[in-house]
């Protein structure tokens, strides 16, 4: 059984077909990345996985469940998180804040004992922070916990967001251009990273990327969009030599 | 068992201080009472109103509504109950939970609609809802239509109003040391974003209307009983300003900042009330003072960028101008005949509120205290930061 | 809720929302470019009511004034009075009140707007005549009275047959008149004066009688002479501003100004230069409703918070129409106008503001883009 899947998802904005039947399966532990042209379709795709935006036909399958239609909460609490193209972190809240928000998905302690400041919620509070702290150090952002995100470096940003989806302890964590607006180094680290976090985390990553050669070192899998239509799928290897993709990235003549 | 005693210990504590609070101002008059009551009132719905606006970010300016719903639900009661019922010394917190509990289906029904809508059609829409309780209030006849309904037994509960404020900030403040509160300030910071590590969203913001609005509910029933008399005057759209006026003063979000704007706000203008009154004239050379005063520190708060000491210079430079200006002034203008009719210090009150609200946007957008909570953490910070700029000055 | 009145309490409405249609066309337009609800526009309303007022004292219709006869200049005058009161103000709170946030977040413009709209109420208590309620004499408009339309005219044979009581009444009077003469007072009648004036009394009762039956049926509609002039002057400046918006190189760079801030200020337009340009617009166009509304509308008080109650019903019309819609303002508008009076109708006279935001409220739920609007998807 694949841990996600999509089957023939089409979403249209008015006369705009965004995604046109799309379908792809990922199974557990998969590296797979999401590539094509600027308008391709890719982050509507992932608005359609976290359930965003509602596909307009085709269905979502995640863990053998349905789950087209689903609120977004929902999908989270199922075990998919996300990082943002354009960050979306919560600005005013310092880096240890953010990813304490990530982490609320696992809390158990009530409203009210937290209202009333009881021990219980008073205990739970202090693990999060304490697992939260860890999670950040692992990201290697201890040393901005208590800075406010939006005094933040941009390619500290982009971690942080990965370190804010991965405390909701996602099974699947999708990963929308982490890369973009990094130097060769930072770019390196985060190669690192995401191995680190796929393998001692055993988590499936699902990621966009524009650095070609940061997709191809990083993915075993790739699946290629143009104009919302899959155009290619495989191994990097064989999409480095399809004349689609090339097609589709350099113009007709490269092909 | 030692979280148990310290609590009951500061539970204790803040009992104490309030029956000493009532005790120690008994031999004051009942102008003083009433005022020390209000104030209390009003902390409770500044600090109630900055959960909803502040804390959670939907901006609401109908707050005066759940005040007044918890008040009229209050009056409905004293009318219903028998009057020995309602001279037992529980009756009033009783009535305060139940109006807390009326005013909070209130606040659940507002909450619905702030689902869909964001910013200023917020505003609006619970602005129109407490035009519509408002409304209804005046036309019932059960409800006493524009008179209003006195309330038995009158009485001035200030323990238990400066109690509620103390109970509503420290519900607060928990609220904002768990990871619950930190949801409720990620809905202001992102939607989109919180839904997506799992916040549901639409709990977060219909539970903070629910909490927001039964605090201010039980305000509203301890005001009914503390002045024996609701009236739908008494909840105008003026008192939903004022509130707003509290929490954008202190910074929203901050909830040591709405309780300190909303003391201050209430204790000045009340102040202003006493007030000698003045001239026209007078009052315009104040104006022409506070123009100049306002442009002179936007600009240097926007484009200059000296060392701290020399902007603050410059700014009690600009402010000793101005009452230079207003000590010119105010005899020529004074004397000008159409400019010669009194002005009484109430008509001013909120004159006042619409004048902090608009230079504080222009000046101070994010209010007193931004954000800040005081703590002995913060002062510490912020006195280091002082010391930073000050060894950053060159000799 | 006799239907027989609906027709009148619906031109009513529609006089009404002609006012209401004027003053959403601010609101629309400044949301337009903008993105801002100018809270205050309500209170720049009031202020061109008292422009007008002014300009009525100054021609000689003050407290003070003998002048009776008034003349269309005198309502010209008074328009461009209210009109330049209104611009003026819209230039000074667009300066100083909304330039300086412009960069802020939005709810700190909205703060903004609600302080200024406060400090124009309360401050007017203070600067503006004491706050006393005044009065636009009825003198000041040469239009007055009302023409009749029979939208269904009564019984005509009953009529007929009512009017041939009429020679009988006439010389019942006569008699009566002639009895009077010899009669100590009015009050204290002979018997055979007392029977005279039972006769005629009888007789006129009867008439009364049989004339409200033949009426019954009837259906008449007044149009009040003034109200037919504010329409037609408000479907002549909605027809310039049409104009103005679509057709002149103005209205090109304020359509492109509020599809994209940025954008037109690259490609060259002012944007400061139109958004003030948009300001003054609605907020003339707010001035003439307001003298309008104060001089047609008779019995109407105006005092600083005179702007609250019109332009909250004024916003809601603009929403209702979708909000930076412009043919959407006018359609809100009237609908609101009528809607109000289609409460006073039902007799509900108390709740007629209340329906505004319970109206406002039901659009934003459930068709936030308003009827001509559209809504926008958040992108993510």
């Amino acid at each position: 059984m694949s841990l996600l899947k999509l089957d023939c998802a089409t979403i249209k904005f008015g006369g705009l077909v965004a995604v046109n039947s799309v379908s792809f399966a990922l199974e557990t532990g998969d590296l797979f990345g999401l590539i094509g042209p600027n308008g391709a379709g890719k982050t509507t795709c992932f608005n359609i996985i976290t359930g965003i935006y509602a596909p307009t036909s085709g269905s979502i399958w995640f863990n053998g469940a349905d789950i087209t239609g689903t609120p977004v909460n929902k999908i989270a609490q199922l075990g998919i998180c996300r990082t943002f193209q354009n960050i979306r972190l919560f600005k005013a809240l310092t880096s240890l804040e953010n990813v304490m928000v990530g982490s609320y998905l696992r809390h158990k302690s009530t409203l009210a004992s937290a209202l009333c400041h009881l021990p219980p919620a008073i205990r739970e509070s202090q693990e999060l922070r304490e697992e939260s702290m860890r999670l950040l150090t692992a990201l290697e952002l201890d040393e901005v916990a208590d800075v406010r995100s939006a005094d933040l470096s941009y390619g500290m940003q982009r971690r942080l967001e990965i370190a804010r989806a991965m405390a909701t302890q996602p099974k699947l964590l999708l990963l929308d251009e982490p890369a973009a607006g990094m130097n060769p180094q930072e770019k390196e680290q985060l190669n690192r990273m995401v191995r680190k976090i796929r393998d001692e985390h055993s988590m499936t990553v699902l990621l966009i990327e524009h650095d070609m050669r940061f997709v191809m070192s990083l993915c075993e899998r790739i699946l290629v969009l143009d104009h919302g239509e899959e155009i290619a799928q495989g191994p990097p290897a064989d999409i480095k030599n399809d004349p689609k993709v090339i097609a589709a990235y350099l113009g007709e003549d490269h092909a | 068992m030692i979280f148990a005693s310290r609590r009951a210990l500061s539970i204790c504590i803040a009992i104490a201080l309030c029956v000493l609070l009532q005790a120690g101002i008994r031999s004051f008059s009942d102008y003083v009472h009433t005022l020390i009551m209000l104030a209390g009132l009003y902390v409770t719905l500044a600090v109630s109103l900055n959960l909803i606006n502040g804390i959670t970010g939907q901006f609401s300016i109908g707050h005066a509504a759940f005040y007044q719903v918890g008040a009229y639900t209050a009056g409905v009661l004293a009318a219903k109950v028998h009057p020995a019922v309602s001279q037992l010394i529980w009756y009033v917190p009783l009535a305060m939970i139940l109006s807390a509990v009326a005013a909070a289906i209130a606040g659940f029904v507002v909450g619905l609609p702030s689902l869909r809508l964001k910013g200023d059609y917020l505003a609006i829409v619970t602005m129109g809802f407490g035009q519509i309780i408002s409304i209804i209030a005046r036309n019932q006849e059960a409800l006493g239509k524009a008179y209003g309904i006195s309330v038995n037994p009158k009485q001035q509960m200030i323990w238990l109003v400066w109690l509620l404020a103390v109970i509503c900030i420290a519900v607060s403040r928990n609220l904002l040391k768990n990871v619950h509160g930190l949801t409720f300030l990620a809905v202001r910071e992102d939607e989109v974003a919180s839904s997506a590590m799992g916040v549901n969203v639409t709990r977060v913001k219909v539970t903070a209307f629910v909490l927001g609005s039964a605090f201010a509910g039980a305000a509203g029933a301890l005001f009914a009983h503390g002045v024996g008399f609701v009236s739908p005057d008494a909840f105008a759209m003026d008192v939903s300003f004022i509130i707003l006026t509290m929490v954008v003063l202190g910074g929203t979000g901050s909830i040591t900042g709405s309780t300190i704007a909303a003391v201050l706000l209430f204790y000045i203008p009340e102040k202003m009330r006493d007030l000698t009154s003045m001239k026209v004239g007078m009052l315009l050379s104040i104006v022409i003072a506070l123009v100049f005063v306002v442009a002179v520190v936007k600009r240097v708060l926007d484009h200059y960028h000296g060392t701290l000491l020399k902007k603050a210079g410059i700014i009690v430079g600009s402010i000793l101008v101005g009452l230079a200006i207003i000590s010119v002034l105010k005899k020529p203008l004074s004397s000008v005949p159409a400019l010669g009719t009194i002005v009484e210090g109430s008509k001013m009150r909120m004159v006042v509120f619409a004048v902090t609200l608009v230079i504080l946007m222009l000046l101070r957008p994010q209010g007193m205290f931004a954000q800040h909570e005081f703590s002995w953490r913060w002062l510490q910070s912020l006195l280091q930061r002082f010391k930073r700029k000050k060894v950053g000055v060159p000799a | 809720m006799d239907p027989r009145t609906l027709p009148q309490q619906i031109v009513n409405g529609v006089l009404l929302g002609t006012i209401y249609a004027l003053i959403a066309l601010g609101y629309t337009m400044v949301y337009g470019v903008l993105k801002l609800i100018n809270f205050a526009h309500g209170e720049v309303f009031m202020l061109g009511a008292y422009g007008a007022l002014f300009t009525s004292w100054m021609l000689g219709f003050g407290p003070e004034g003998t002048r009776t006869q008034s003349s269309p200049v005198v309502l010209l005058l008074m328009l461009l009075g209210a009109m330049t009161v209104c611009g003026l103000a819209a230039v000074i709170i667009e300066r100083f009140g909304y330039r300086p946030l412009r960069n802020s977040p939005r709810i700190a413009s909205l703060i903004t707007a609600i302080g200024l709209s406060l400090l124009l109420q309360y401050g007017g208590q203070i600067f503006i005549l004491n706050g006393s309620p005044q009065t636009i004499k009825a003198e000041a408009n040469p239009y007055r009275g009302e023409i009749p339309i029979s939208l269904r005219a009564g019984d005509k044979v009953a009529l007929a047959d009512a009017e041939k009581l009429q020679p009988g009444i006439e010389i019942a009077r006569a008699a009566f008149v002639e009895q009077l003469k010899h009669e100590k007072s009015e009050f204290d009648l002979s018997p055979k004066g007392e029977a005279i004036k039972k006769v005629r009394d009888d007789l006129e009762q009867t008439y009364t009688d049989k004339v409200n039956k033949a009426n019954e049926k009837a259906v008449n509609v007044l149009l009040p002479k003034g109200g037919l002039l504010m329409l037609g002057a408000t479907l002549v400046i909605m027809a310039c501003l049409w104009f103005l918006v679509k057709h002149t190189r103005k209205g090109r760079a304020m359509r492109a100004v509020s599809h994209d801030f940025q954008a037109s200020s690259l490609m060259g337009v002012n944007v400061d230069s139109i958004v003030t340009f948009t300001f003054i617009l609605g907020s003339v166009l707010a001035g003439a409703g307001a003298m309008m509304y104060a001089t047609f509308l008779p019995g109407t008080k105006i005092d600083t918070f005179f702007g609250m109650a019109p332009g909250l019903k004024a916003f809601t019309a603009a929403v209702l129409g979708g909000i930076g819609n412009i043919p959407g303002a006018v359609l809100g508008g009237l609908l609101m106008g009528v809607a109000e009076n289609l409460v006073v109708w039902a007799g509900y006279d108390n709740y007629r503001d209340a329906i505004a935001f319970v109206i406002l409220i039901v659009v934003l739920l459930f068709r936030p883009g308003g009827i001509l609007g559209s809504s926008k998807v958040e992108k993510v």
